[in-house]
């Protein structure tokens, strides 16, 4: 299974690249989607099988945190595929440029799946880097001058907080030198016989790899930027999924600190920087101007939740696994959103749109509702998420922490909450020129992850719930 | 003699933050690879011939001669001579260098002092290595001289990994070796992007995207 998810895509890509047909582009990518998720579901019921040479399920492994963000992978990976037929036609590719923008799109979720299947950090760090450069093309994809500055700044800060983060890998090596391995599971057997300082040396370098990765403050320049210029699926791509990949190696690696009972250090870093990138994203979200920075910051926001909830250790894990989930979906489908925006207004500036009901309805109710539950309103699970935070607060005895927890959350779901509905109420633009309304396929995805929220949020199926209690068991 | 050789990338370090001229950075960065082919040669541990083949075409062949020869080319293309004022002027940067040396060197007496089975004076100078290719990434304008520094970093980095006694999987390491060939490929085609684009290639243009 594991080589069918590493190398059709790969596969699917080249056949595209070579032949540069629209209809084998379209099959290419939906078949990958398809597959991905026949995948997901035959691991959830635990149905393996194996045809590959073994010396792969070394390097591989579907663990059950893995699996967990495989799916929700595969689940933003199907949504953005669906949203690039309309991507294609809303800006009549052609079939050159479609294959292009195939091929590079299913290796770069090739490489994802690799990162998140790792079991080997620097294994790990080898597919982080491959996906930097896989997506910097991505971004280029319009080829406008703002979108290579934003592919420029991304490879070049991400190729640099990597290499840094392949600096904290060696050096880890030099303090695990008797377990000569950097296999997770040798490094958690062993974690009490990795020396302390070089651990907590290596935690510094690879927090600021994984960290400029993650875009968490104050490292997160490129985030923004990148979101905001690459094409709407892609910026569903990498907020909904690039992000986690980083993210789930910082679990893995907090990991080694919780085994070795070092994790006072670590959480002590994560929860600064958490709390650092929620201030961050309060102070920017109050004064933007581009509507699709404004969902960068809110992944900046949401990535700094997550840091927060890792520092609260056992008693924030299961609210980070809820809450990577709730913000993959919601996020994607805000992306996704976005681009009927874009393709309404032909503007990213918030100042240009308004009016979306009366112009397009249905976008108009995906953007508002999708924005509730990014920002936590019931029964979207975020607002779980963020309630069993608050509860994790006072479960560690940091209650006072409550209260600018709370404030900056508030702030920015004022500002996000604000614009959004700026943009969907009020009078359509004098300007504004009428279209027609984007396909259905345009709807469909988000729609889908909507409900998927919904249930969750009103009544989550046990087995998801098992599924998340062991994916957070993991790192206890 | 793998101590001169080392000492002798470390001074490379200093060379670079003294000259302005951009072809001299490239020869610098070639002479690099080649002194850490002979590092590799001559610090033969273990007669796995994989291995050294391996490692031998990354340095002597990729780093030494592929990589630098490419970026020769874009240089000579775009007519790119000299690197522009730098933020911090050349005095204070040399001082800026000796401080990083010094640095360099006193964390080489600390790992002789550790025993932590790692080899002092390589760790030493792949910190300084590693330090002064990053001030010269922040300092520097040109995005060619950004993408010949890092090129700088990651012979650094190499360095680094020399001086720890584990190794990598040769899966790894093939891994990295295509990350960094495929990085520095992606690097060009955008830096001639940028050339196309905008009339300079530093920095100071790419002001576009702000909030």
């Amino acid at each position: 299974m594991i080589s069918l998810v590493l190398f059709v895509p790969v596969i699917c890509g080249l056949i595209a690249l070579i032949l540069k047909n629209q209809i084998i582009n379209r099959i290419a990518l939906l078949s990958s989607g398809l597959l991905y998720l026949v995948v997901s579901a035959a691991c959830w019921f635990n149905f393996k099988w194996y045809w590959f040479p073994g010396w792969l399920l070394t390097y591989f492994h579907f663990d059950t945190a893995g699996l967990y963000f495989f799916s929700i992978m595969t689940l933003v990976f199907c949504s953005s595929a669906v949203y690039s037929l309309f991507y294609f036609k809303e800006h009549s590719l052609s079939a050159r440029n479609e294959s292009i923008y195939v091929a590079e799109l299913l290796s770069f979720i090739s490489v994802m799946s690799g990162a998140i299947l790792a079991t080997n950090l620097a294994l790990f760090w080898v597919f982080v880097e491959a996906t930097t450069l896989t997506s910097a093309l991505l971004i280029y994809f319009e080829k406008k001058k703002s979108s290579l500055e934003a592919a420029w700044k991304y490879i070049f800060i991400c190729s640099i907080g990597i290499a840094l983060a392949f600096v904290g890998i060696i050096v880890l090596s030099i303090g695990s030198r008797q377990i000569n391995s950097l296999f997770f599971s040798d490094l958690y057997n062993h974690a009490l016989e990795i020396d302390p300082f070089w651990l907590k040396v290596s935690f510094a370098f690879i927090f600021v790899g994984l960290g400029t990765k993650i875009g968490v403050a104050p490292i997160h320049a490129w985030l923004p930027d990148a979101h905001s210029e690459a094409p709407s699926p892609v910026s569903a791509l990498l907020s909904g999924t690039l992000l986690n990949a980083a993210f789930l190696g910082l679990l893995r690696v907090q990991g080694i600190f919780i085994h070795a009972h070092q994790e006072n250090f670590s959480n002590f870093i994560f929860l600064i920087t958490g709390f650092l990138s929620l201030l961050v994203s309060a102070v920017f979200m109050l004064r933007l101007r581009n509507y699709k920075r404004m969902l960068a910051y809110s992944s900046i926001e949401n990535m700094g939740i997550l840091f927060i909830g890792i520092s609260l250790g056992k008693y924030g894990i299961f609210a980070v696994m809820l809450h990577v989930l709730a913000h993959s979906l919601s996020k994607t489908s805000l992306f996704l959103t976005s681009g009927n925006i874009l393709y309404l207004y032909k503007s990213k500036k918030i100042n240009s749109v308004s009016g979306l009901m009366h112009t397009d309805n249905v976008t108009g109710w995906i953007w508002i509702v999708s924005m509730l539950s990014i920002i936590g309103i019931p029964p979207f699970p975020i607002f779980l998420s963020k309630f069993m935070l608050i509860k994790a607060f006072w479960l560690s005895g940091m209650y006072l922490l409550t209260i600018p927890f709370l404030l900056l959350v508030i702030i920015v779901a004022f500002g996000m909450g604000g614009t959004v509905f700026k943009m969907a109420f009020g009078d359509v633009p004098i300007n504004y020129i009428p279209d027609k309304r984007p396909v259905f396929y345009a709807y469909v995805p988000q729609i889908v992850l909507l409900i998927i929220l919904f249930v969750v949020g009103i009544n989550m199926p046990q087995r998801v719930f098992d599924f998340m209690n062991n994916a957070a068991g993991f790192f206890n | 003699m793998t101590n001169i050789l080392i000492i002798l990338l470390g001074t490379s370090m200093l060379y670079v933050f003294s000259v302005s001229r951009i072809e001299a950075y490239v020869k610098i960065l070639s002479l690099q690879g080649f002194l850490l082919f002979l590092l590799v040669v001559i610090d033969i541990r273990e007669i796995n011939w994989v291995n050294i083949a391996f490692l031998s075409i990354e340095t002597l062949v990729i780093k030494a001669i592929i990589i630098p020869y490419f970026l020769l080319r874009v240089i000579r293309r775009n007519e790119i001579g000299r690197e522009v004022e730098p933020y911090i002027t050349q005095f204070y940067s040399i001082i800026i260098a000796s401080l990083i040396f010094i640095f360099g060197f006193v964390a080489a007496f600390w790992a002789a002092k550790t025993n932590a089975g790692i080899k002092p004076l390589y760790f030493g100078v792949s910190i300084l290595l590693i330090i002064s290719s990053l001030f010269l990434i922040i300092n520097r304008k040109k995005i060619i001289t950004h993408i010949l520094c890092y090129m700088m970093l990651e012979n650094g980095i190499f360095i680094l990994s020399l001086s720890v006694a584990n190794e990598m999987p040769m899966l790894v390491n093939v891994g990295i070796l295509l990350d960094l060939f495929v990085g520095i490929f992606l690097f060009v085609i955008f830096f001639n992007k940028i050339q196309e684009m905008y009339d300079g290639s530093h920095i100071d243009v790419l002001t576009e995207l702000k909030d």
